[in-house]
């Protein structure tokens, strides 16, 4: 079931603000505040605003379960692998450090902060936020669906 | 730094306020809401205490989507 | 007789907490020098301004994996036990 016109308004005009500071807060993880964790659960907020002012049945028009799966298995895949990839010296070793992707070594002190920079760590917070955001969705989802279903049968 | 020794005591006696609230209110979605409130209360002194890492992630897990799970979960039960 | 008892744990609990709550070391100073080593090799070493994300991503990486190890379970079960079932 739908809400007002008027939460449905406010959500057109939050939604996208709300995903572009989710995608900063993963993007930006290694320089600011913030990380795939944090970034994933801002993330899944929003679509738990679109699942409330649009109810779980349009919602599952355009966003399934087993897409979200497999987003979140990937995720994982894409961490485990990048903490394999460090296996020439041990488990988790940045890698990256120094090399010509993510690679550069910033001054250590207080500075503005480069984006190419942290190695294996800005790779391992997309990782990371993939994977809660599409797990937070689809617990989000799947309660939605469960608990509208509920609804009908009543 | 006086205006944070102050708002360091007001804000965890609102904290305290808001969880007493929680367990005595009898209507569970306004259980839920005073929930939502002292998540942002304890964002707020996180972000007060120098953790803005912890802050972001308990206004948006704590605060967003603990709530909805509960409010979805509060919809499958029957009201009396 | 009951009453009284359970005051009485309450009180005796509660007098414990504020104890320990007085004996942790002050706000700002940390016990170990681990911190310290972390603050002054952070950005050399692996490159990350963020020295928490450094921290959560390189030098604590298995903490992050057992986290996702736990969201991915969570869902896991949580997708099994509301999944819509064919025959409704």
């Amino acid at each position: 079931m739908m809400m007002s016109k008027i939460v449905r308004t406010m959500t057109h005009l939050l939604v996208p603000l709300t995903f572009i500071y989710s995608v900063y807060l993963i993007m930006h993880g290694h320089l600011t505040p913030g990380g795939g964790f944090q970034g994933g659960g801002v993330f899944a907020s929003a679509v738990a605003l679109l699942i409330v002012a649009f109810g779980s049945q349009n919602i599952h028009k355009s966003l399934k379960e087993h897409h979200l799966s497999i987003l979140e298995s990937s995720g994982a895949l894409i961490f485990i692998g990048l903490a394999f990839g460090g296996l020439a010296a041990v488990f988790f070793y940045n890698f990256l450090t120094g090399s010509s992707i993510f690679g550069r070594i910033p001054p250590t002190g207080s500075n503005p902060g480069d984006i190419w920079t942290g190695g294996v760590i800005p790779l391992m917070n997309f990782a990371v936020g993939l994977k809660v955001i599409a797990g937070l969705s689809a617990i989000l989802l799947t309660m939605a669906l469960a608990t509208s279903l509920k609804e009908v049968e009543e | 730094m006086i205006e944070s020794g102050i708002l360091h005591i007001i804000i965890p006696v609102l904290l305290v306020v808001c969880a007493l609230l929680v367990a005595i209110f009898k209507d569970l979605i306004a259980a839920a809401i005073t929930l939502a409130v002292f998540s942002l209360l304890l964002a707020l002194e996180f972000y007060l205490l120098q953790a803005p890492d912890v802050a972001i992630a308990e206004a948006g897990v704590g605060a967003a989507i603990t709530v909805a799970i509960y409010i979805l979960a509060i919809r499958a039960t029957k009201r009396t | 007789m009951r009453k009284t008892a359970i005051v009485v744990s309450l009180i005796i609990f509660a007098a414990l907490l504020v104890v320990t709550a007085f004996l942790i070391h002050p706000f700002g100073d940390p016990p170990s020098d681990m911190d310290d080593y972390i603050i002054a090799n952070t950005q050399r070493e692996t490159g990350a301004n963020n020295a928490v994300t450094a921290v959560v991503f390189d030098y604590r990486g298995y903490d992050t994996l057992g986290e996702a190890t736990i969201l991915f379970t969570a869902v896991t079960g949580v997708v099994m036990l509301f999944r819509r079932r064919k025959r409704a």
